[in-house]
C-alpha cells in the first residue's frame, strides 16, 4: 500500500465535499438539527406539571409538644420543599372537589396530606413498633408515565430533604426516621439531564447515518459513472481506494463530532467527564465499520434512488434498537437480544460510558472490540468486494 | 499537393499507413473466450498488437469490443485463453502503471474541478507533484482546456467532459492506452480533433487500442479488427480489408464479408 496513492483517494473525496455544499451541509446541520429539536422539545425533562395539594394537616402547634417546643407542620414544610420548577402546585383548601380536577383534566395529580401527619409522624418515631408511619396520599392521572414518575420522584425528594431539616431540630439520627431514602450517585447525578444523555448517542447516531449514506452513495456514483473501473484499472489497490476513503471520513467525523459536541455545551452546557480523545477513537470506528456496510450495500443498489430506500433498513434498526432514546432494558426482553447485532449500540453505549462515566478503555474493551471487529470484517469485506470479477 | 494513398490507392485524399514496430508485440490474445451464461460475447479470439499500432475494434454494438477491452483491462475474469500485456500474462499490476484507460462512460467526478480531476488520476499513479504539475499543464493544453482549469466539471459541456476525460487516462504517460468508443455521441468536429490526438499519441509510439462502430473512423487505424458476435472475421490494414473484398469502404468490405452484399 502507497501512501501518495491512498492519500490521492482522501483528497478527492474531501475537495469534493468543500464543493457539493449540499452534502456538507448535511453531514453538519443534520446532527445539530436532531440535538437541538430533541434537546428543546424531547428534553424529557418535564416542567411545569400541574399538582393539587390538599393540606388537611393540623400540626402541633408551638408549646403543645416538649419535643418540638416551637411547634411542627409537617405537611407544609413538605410542600414548601417540593420544586416549583417541576410540579405547578395549587394549594386547595376545598376537600371535595380536589379528586374532582383530576377527573376533569385540570391536574395531573392531587397530594393529600391527611389531618393528623404530623402527630403520626412524631408517635412513630417515638414508638416505632407500634405505630405505623404516617401516609402521604397521591392521587394521580396515571395516562403519562413520564409524568407520574416525576412527580413521585419530586414527592419522594422533598419529604427526604424535609426529615433531612428536621433530623437536625429533633436532634436524632436519620437513622431513627420512619422514611429514610438516600441517594447516592456513583455517576451523574440530580442534575444529569436527559439531554445529558442523549447528546453521546446523536453523536454516535449521526455519524452512523452520514457515514453510511454518503458511502453508498459515493459508491454508487463510482460504478455508475464508471469512475470505478478506471480505478480498478490503475495500479492502486482496492485497499488503498478502501482506506482512502476511510481518511477522509475520519476528518469528515472528527468535524462533524467537534461542531455537535461545541454545539451542545454551548446551547445545552451538557457536561463531559471523560477522555474526548477516546471519544473521538470511538467515533472514528464507528465510521470506519459504517463506511465499509456503506460499499457493501452499494453493490445492492443501481441508482442514486435505490440507495436511499436502504435508508429506513438502517434507521429503524439503529433507532429502536440500539438505546438511542430509550434505555435497552426498556426494549421488550424478546426483541432484546437483536439489539447486540446494531453495532450502534456498542458506539452510543461506549460514547456514553465515556461522557457520563468518565471511563476509559479499561471499563469499555468489550465495545471497543466489538467495534473494531465490525470495522475490520465490513472494511476486508469491501476490499474482497471490489477485488471480485467476472 | 495531389498525394496517391498507398495503402488505398485514392488521389488527393492523405492516408498513410503509420509505421510500426513489428517486432514489439504489445498484446498478444491466445483464444480468449468470455461467456456470460450460455451467450458467449467473444468467441477464441487471437490477435498480436504492436507497439506504437492504432488498432481498431470494429463491428456493431454487441460484437464483443467491450468486452475485449474490459478482459484486457482485467475488468472481467475471461472464461477461457490468455492474455499477455508487455508480455506479461494479465492480470499484472504491475503493468498497470503503463496502461491507459478511457471508459464508455465519461468517468471523471463531475463534483471536482477540472485540476482536481487531473491531480487525482495522476496521483493514483503515484507521479510526484513537480512531474504531476508539468505534466497537468501539457494535458489542458493538449485537449485545450486552459480556461477551464478551476471550473466544476458538472458545469462543463458533454464535448469538454469528453476532452478531460481523455486527459484523464493520458496523464500519467501510458504506453498502451485503451480507449472504449470515446467518439459515440460526440459531434463531427470533436471526433476529428480526437482522432488528431490519437494520431499524435502513436507517434510517439504509444500503442493506442480503439473501439468504434463508426466504420468511416476506421480507417485512420493501422489496423483494423472486424469483430461480428463475438468473432473476428477479419484483421488486417483498412487498405488491405478493402482491397481483398474490392470494395471502397470498411463498411461495404464488412458488409461484404458478413455475407450480406456481394461486391
Amino acid at each position: 500500500m502507497r501512501l501518495r496513492r491512498t492519500l490521492a483517494f482522501s483528497r478527492r473525496a474531501l475537495l469534493q465535499f468543500r464543493h457539493d455544499r449540499r452534502t456538507f451541509a448535511f453531514v453538519l446541520i443534520m446532527p445539530l438539527l436532531m440535538i437541538l429539536i430533541f434537546g428543546y422539545t424531547f428534553g424529557g425533562d418535564v416542567k411545569g406539571i400541574t399538582v393539587e395539594v390538599m393540606n388537611q394537616d393540623a400540626g402541633l402547634t408551638p408549646g403543645s409538644s416538649l419535643l418540638l417546643p416551637d411547634g411542627l407542620f409537617l405537611a407544609k414544610e413538605v410542600t414548601q420543599n417540593l420544586d416549583e420548577n417541576v410540579l405547578s402546585l395549587h394549594i386547595n383548601t376545598n376537600s371535595e372537589d380536589g379528586r374532582q380536577i383530576v377527573h376533569e383534566g385540570k391536574a395531573w395529580a392531587m397530594i393529600v396530606f391527611p389531618a393528623n401527619f404530623t402527630q403520626k409522624f412524631l408517635a412513630s418515631i417515638m414508638t416505632p413498633d407500634t405505630i405505623p408511619s404516617p401516609k402521604i396520599e397521591i392521587y394521580l392521572d396515571g395516562s403519562n408515565p413520564t409524568i407520574v414518575a416525576a412527580i413521585l420522584k419530586e414527592v419522594t425528594k422533598s419529604v427526604q430533604t424535609t426529615l433531612r431539616e428536621l433530623s437536625a431540630s429533633l436532634n436524632i439520627s436519620e437513622v431513627d426516621m420512619p422514611i429514610a431514602i438516600e441517594q447516592i450517585y456513583a455517576y451523574g447525578g440530580d442534575q444529569t439531564r436527559f439531554i445529558d444523555y442523549f447528546a453521546p448517542g446523536v453523536i454516535s447516531f449521526a455519524i452512523m447515518m452520514v457515514t453510511t449514506m454518503i458511502t453508498i452513495i459515493l459508491f454508487v456514483n463510482e460504478r455508475r459513472n464508471g469512475t470505478l473501473q478506471r480505478l480498478l484499472v490503475s495500479p492502486a489497490s482496492e485497499s488503498e481506494i478502501v482506506v482512502g476513503y476511510a481518511l477522509a471520513f475520519a476528518v469528515i467525523g472528527v468535524i462533524q463530532s467537534i461542531v455537535v459536541l461545541v454545539a451542545a455545551i454551548l446551547f445545552f452546557g451538557i457536561t463531559i467527564v471523560g477522555n474526548i480523545f477516546l471519544a473521538l477513537v470511538v467515533i472514528l470506528l464507528l465510521a470506519f465499520g459504517h463506511q465499509g456496510l456503506g460499499i457493501l450495500l452499494s453493490a445492492g443498489a443501481k441508482n442514486e434512488l435505490q440507495a436511499i430506500q436502504f435508508i429506513p433498513l438502517i434507521l429503524f434498526p439503529s433507532i429502536l434498537l440500539a438505546g438511542l432514546f430509550w434505555p435497552i432494558e426498556s426494549i421488550p426482553s424478546y426483541l432484546q437480544p437483536l439489539s447486540y447485532l446494531i453495532p450502534l449500540r456498542y458506539g452510543i453505549d461506549a460514547e456514553r460510558s465515556i461522557m457520563l462515566r468518565g471511563w476509559g478503555v479499561g471499563e469499555i474493551w468489550v465495545d471497543i472490540g466489538i467495534l473494531v471487529l465490525f470495522a475490520v470484517l465490513t472494511l476486508s469485506a469491501s476490499v474482497l468486494l471490489l477485488k471480485r470479477r467476472n | 499537393m495531389k498525394v496517391t494513398c498507398p495503402s488505398c490507392g485514392l488521389v488527393g485524399k492523405v492516408m498513410f499507413d503509420r509505421l510500426f514496430d513489428a517486432s514489439a508485440k504489445v498484446v498478444e490474445i491466445h483464444d480468449l473466450t468470455k461467456a456470460f451464461g450460455k451467450f458467449t460475447a467473444v468467441d477464441s479470439l487471437n490477435l498480436t498488437i504492436f507497439k506504437g499500432e492504432i488498432y481498431g475494434l470494429l463491428g456493431p454494438n454487441g460484437s464483443g469490443k467491450t468486452t475485449i477491452i474490459k478482459m484486457l483491462c482485467g475488468l472481467l475474469r475471461p472464461t477461457a485463453g490468455s492474455a499477455k500485456i508487455f508480455g506479461h500474462p494479465i492480470p499484472y499490476k504491475s503493468i498497470m502503471n503503463q496502461i491507459g484507460y478511457m471508459p464508455q462512460d465519461t468517468a471523471i467526478y463531475l463534483d471536482n474541478t477540472v485540476h482536481e480531476n487531473l491531480l487525482f488520476f495522476g496521483g493514483i499513479y503515484g507521479m510526484p507533484k513537480n512531474q504531476l504539475e508539468k505534466k497537468e499543464r501539457e494535458m489542458l493544453a493538449f485537449v485545450n482546456l486552459k480556461d477551464w482549469r478551476d471550473s466544476l466539471v458538472s458545469t462543463l459541456s458533454g464535448g469538454m467532459k469528453h476532452r478531460l476525460s481523455l486527459a484523464c487516462s493520458l496523464i500519467h504517460e501510458p504506453t498502451l492506452v485503451f480507449l472504449d468508443e470515446p467518439t459515440v455521441g460526440v459531434d463531427p468536429e470533436l471526433r476529428a480533433t480526437f482522432w488528431g490526438y490519437f494520431e499524435s499519441l502513436a507517434q510517439k509510439g504509444i500503442t493506442v487500442i480503439i473501439t468504434t462502430h463508426y466504420m468511416d473512423e476506421a480507417d485512420h487505424c493501422t489496423r483494423v479488427g472486424l469483430l461480428r458476435q463475438g468473432h473476428l472475421i477479419a484483421d488486417g490494414r483498412p487498405g488491405e480489408l478493402k482491397e481483398k473484398t474490392r470494395t471502397r469502404s470498411l463498411e461495404e468490405a464488412f458488409l461484404f464479408l458478413t455475407g450480406r452484399k456481394q461486391s
